[in-house]
C-alpha cells in the first residue's frame, strides 16, 4: 500500500537540464486504484516526471515518492512492486514474445513457472497468443505496445508508470488499451500514465494538465470541463476545448 | 534513371553522416591513423632482443664478439658473470637469448689452422633461445651468425643452438595463440558495445534500471556468456590448429583456456566502456577499427613488438592484446604457468580490474543508480 499522501506521490519536484526546466515545482498525488493521466503538449514535462517517479532521473529539487519510497534513493525498497512502460516499446528485437517476457519475469525473482502462467495469460489478455514464439522486430507496432505492456504487468505491479502507452496506436487498439487500464484498476492497480491524446483524458479518473513543466490544472474531467465552462462562459466543451480554455492556445496546436 | 534523384539519394545520405559530429570526425580520423598505423608499426627491422651475454673465456676475440652484438641495434645485451641455467633466464628473467662462450674458445678457434693444418677442433658459442617467436629467434641466430664472420682468420664456428622447447616453433606456432585472443576481444568487445548500444536505443535499458537488476549482475551476466563463447571460440581455433596445422601445445589448455575467459572478462568491460561514448549503432560501428587496427598492428601478433618503431613501442603497450599474446604464448608455447610470466598475467588482470570497474562507474552513470 502507499503512503496516506497517494501511491505516487511528487511535492514540489523540479528537474533542470542546463538552463532548460523540464519539470517546474510539480506536485502531484495519485490515490490506490486510481487512473491519473498527465496529460500535456509533447516537451510539457510528462517524461521527465514519469522517469524521477521510476528512479531513473534524479530531481533538481523537491521529492518524488513511489508507494511511500523517496526516488530515487528508496527505489530498491519498491521496485518489485511497481511497472514501468517506457515510452519506447522497450523489448528485445532479436528475442521471441515469449523470451522477452521470460526474461522481464527472471529480473523480477519470478519462477519459470510462475512466468509461463503468467505469459498465457497476459498474452491471451492482450491477443498476442498467435505470436507467442515470434521475433518481437517481426511484430507490428501495435503489438509491439501490447508486448511492452505486458512486460510491465507481468510481475503483478501494485502500481503502474506507463509513458505515453497508447502513442501510435490506432483507434480501436487504443480503445482496447484503455479497456486494460480500467480493468487493471478494478483489480486494485493504480496507474499514472501519460499522453498526448487528449480525448484520452476523458477515461481517466482524474487528470493533471501540464504545460512548461508546471500543473496548470488539475481534477477529474468533468470539474475541469465545469472550470474551462465558468472561465469561458461556454457550455458543452470536448477535451480539447478544455485543454485550450485551461492552458492557452498555442499549447493545443502544439498538443494537436 | 534520373540524375536528380539519384544526387538527392546521395545529399540526403552526406546531409544524414554531416549531421552526426563523431561520424563525420571519424571518418576522417580513421584513414590517417589507418594509414599512420600501417605505415609505421612495421618498420622492418627488429631491435632490442634481451640477450644476456656470458664470456667464460674472457679474451680479445671474445670481447670483439660481444662489440659486433652490441653495435647491431637488433640486441640489448646484458653481460653476465656466470649462468647455472640458461633455460632460466629465459623462462622466468625475461631474456630472448642466452649466448655463453665457453672457457677454451679462443684456443679452439685458432687451434682449428695451428701450424697450418686444419684439425677437427673448432671453437663453439652455446646459444639458448627462446624460440616462442621465430622471428626474434631468427634475427639472433643471424646476428650472431654475422659476429662469428667478423672474426677475422680463424677456424669455423660452431653454434650450438639449445631449442628450448624440445622442437623447433614455427610461425603458425606462436600465431595461434594471438589469434585466440585476437577472435575473443573482438567478438567480446564489439558484441558488448553493441549490444549495450542498442539496449540504449531501444529503451530497455530504462527498464533494466527500474527493475531489481544491479549494474554489477548486469555485468556479470555478460561476463558469463562471452566467457562461454570465448571458451567455444578457443575449442574452434586450437581443435583446427591441432588437426590442420598441427601446432606445438607444450602448456596445459586449461590454463589456456583460463586465460582466454579473464581476457574476455577484460573485453567485455571495454566493450561497457566503449558503449558510454556511443549514443547510436552507427556510432558503435565506428568504433570497431579503433578496436581492430592496433590489436592487430601493435600487439606483436603479427610482428614481434622489437619490430615496431621505437618510437611507436610505448603505444604498443596500450593494447591490451599485446598483453594477453605474452600470457598465451607463455601458456601454450613456453608451456609456464601463467604467474611465470608475470608480465603478460599482470597485464591482463589489470586490463580485467581497470576495465570492469571503469565499465561498473559507467553504467552506474547511465542508469542514474544511487547507493
Amino acid at each position: 500500500m502507499g503512503s496516506a499522501s497517494g501511491v505516487f506521490h511528487t511535492e514540489a519536484v523540479t528537474k533542470t537540464f542546463g538552463s532548460l526546466c523540464a519539470v517546474d515545482s510539480l506536485t502531484v498525488a495519485v490515490a490506490p486504484t486510481e487512473i491519473y493521466g498527465l496529460v500535456g503538449p509533447s516537451g510539457a514535462g510528462k517524461t521527465t516526471l514519469i522517469r524521477m517517479l521510476s528512479g531513473l532521473t534524479e530531481p533538481t529539487g523537491g521529492e518524488a515518492r513511489v508507494l511511500g519510497a523517496r526516488m530515487p534513493w528508496d527505489r530498491r525498497v519498491v521496485e518489485h512492486r511497481f511497472g514501468y512502460m517506457p515510452q519506447e516499446r522497450a523489448v528485445y528485437r532479436d528475442l521471441s514474445v515469449s523470451e522477452n517476457l521470460l526474461f522481464f519475469g527472471r529480473i523480477y525473482g519470478m519462477k519459470r513457472r510462475r512466468i509461463a502462467e503468467r505469459t498465457g495469460m497476459l498474452l491471451a489478455l492482450m491477443r498476442l497468443h498467435g505470436h507467442r514464439r515470434q521475433r518481437a522486430d517481426r511484430l507490428s507496432g501495435g503489438e509491439k505496445q501490447r508486448l511492452s505492456l505486458a512486460c510491465a504487468l507481468l510481475h503483478e505491479p501494485d502500481a503502474l508508470l506507463l509513458d505515453e502507452p497508447t502513442i501510435g496506436l490506432d483507434p480501436a487498439l487504443r480503445y482496447e488499451f484503455w479497456n486494460h487500464f480500467r480493468d487493471l484498476s478494478e483489480r486494485g492497480r493504480t496507474i499514472l500514465l501519460s499522453t498526448h491524446y487528449l480525448q484520452e483524458a476523458e477515461r481517466c479518473d482524474r487528470v493533471g494538465l501540464i504545460q512548461k513543466g508546471r500543473l496548470v490544472a488539475e481534477g477529474d474531467p468533468e470539474t475541469l470541463r465545469q472550470q474551462a465552462a465558468e472561465r469561458s462562459g461556454q457550455d458543452e466543451l470536448d477535451m480539447e476545448q478544455v485543454f485550450l480554455i485551461l492552458t492557452g492556445e498555442g499549447a493545443l496546436k502544439e498538443a494537436s | 534513371m534520373s540524375g536528380s534523384r539519384i544526387s538527392a539519394v546521395a545529399e540526403r545520405v552526406l546531409r544524414q553522416l554531416g549531421h552526426d559530429r563523431r561520424v563525420l570526425a571519424f571518418m576522417l580520423i580513421l584513414p590517417a591513423i589507418a594509414m599512420l598505423l600501417f605505415g609505421y608499426s612495421f618498420s622492418g627491422d627488429i631491435t632490442d632482443v634481451r640477450v644476456a651475454f656470458i664470456d667464460e673465456d674472457g679474451t680479445d676475440l671474445t670481447v670483439s664478439i660481444l662489440e659486433h652484438l652490441r653495435e647491431d641495434d637488433a640486441f640489448d645485451v646484458t653481460v653476465l658473470e656466470t649462468v647455472d641455467d640458461p633455460e632460466q633466464l629465459l623462462l622466468k628473467a625475461g631474456y630472448q637469448a642466452v649466448i655463453r662462450i665457453p672457457d677454451k674458445f679462443t684456443s679452439l678457434y685458432y687451434a682449428h689452422f695451428a701450424m697450418g693444418v686444419a684439425t677437427s677442433a673448432q671453437g663453439t658459442i652455446d646459444l639458448t633461445l627462446d624460440e616462442s617467436d621465430p622471428q626474434i629467434a631468427a634475427t639472433v641466430k643471424m646476428g650472431l651468425a654475422d659476429a662469428a664472420m667478423d672474426l677475422g682468420e680463424g677456424g669455423p664456428i660452431e653454434i650450438d643452438t639449445r631449442e628450448l622447447y624440445g622442437v623447433e616453433v614455427r610461425f603458425i606456432d606462436s600465431f595461434a595463440p594471438a589469434i585466440m585472443g585476437l577472435v575473443v576481444a573482438l567478438i567480446s568487445t564489439v558484441l558488448t558495445l553493441l549490444s549495450i548500444v542498442r539496449e540504449k536505443v531501444d529503451g530497455t535499458f530504462s527498464r533494466i534500471w527500474v527493475s531489481p537488476v544491479r549494474r554489477t549482475e548486469f555485468i556479470v551476466g555478460y561476463v558469463i556468456a562471452f566467457g562461454l563463447i570465448a571458451l567455444v571460440q578457443s575449442l574452434v581455433v586450437l581443435t583446427i590448429g591441432k588437426t590442420v596445422f598441427d601446432i606445438v601445445i607444450n602448456g596445459s589448455i586449461a590454463w589456456a583456456f583460463a586465460c582466454v575467459i579473464l581476457f574476455a572478462v577484460g573485453s567485455v568491460g571495454l566493450g561497457t566502456l566503449l558503449s558510454s561514448l556511443a549514443q547510436t549503432e552507427s556510432q558503435a560501428i565506428i568504433f570497431f577499427p579503433l578496436v581492430i587496427l592496433p590489436s592487430v598492428l601493435l600487439s606483436g601478433m603479427m610482428w614481434p613488438i622489437q619490430a615496431i618503431p621505437r618510437l611507436l613501442r610505448p603505444l604498443s603497450y596500450v593494447v591490451p592484446l599485446t598483453y594477453s599474446n605474452r600470457l598465451l604464448r607463455a601458456v601454450m608455447v613456453k608451456g609456464l604457468a601463467p604467474w611465470q610470466e608475470p608480465v603478460g598475467f599482470a597485464g591482463v588482470l589489470i586490463f580485467v580490474v581497470l576495465t570492469i570497474l571503469l565499465a561498473s562507474t559507467v553504467l552506474r552513470q547511465s542508469s542514474g543508480e544511487r547507493e
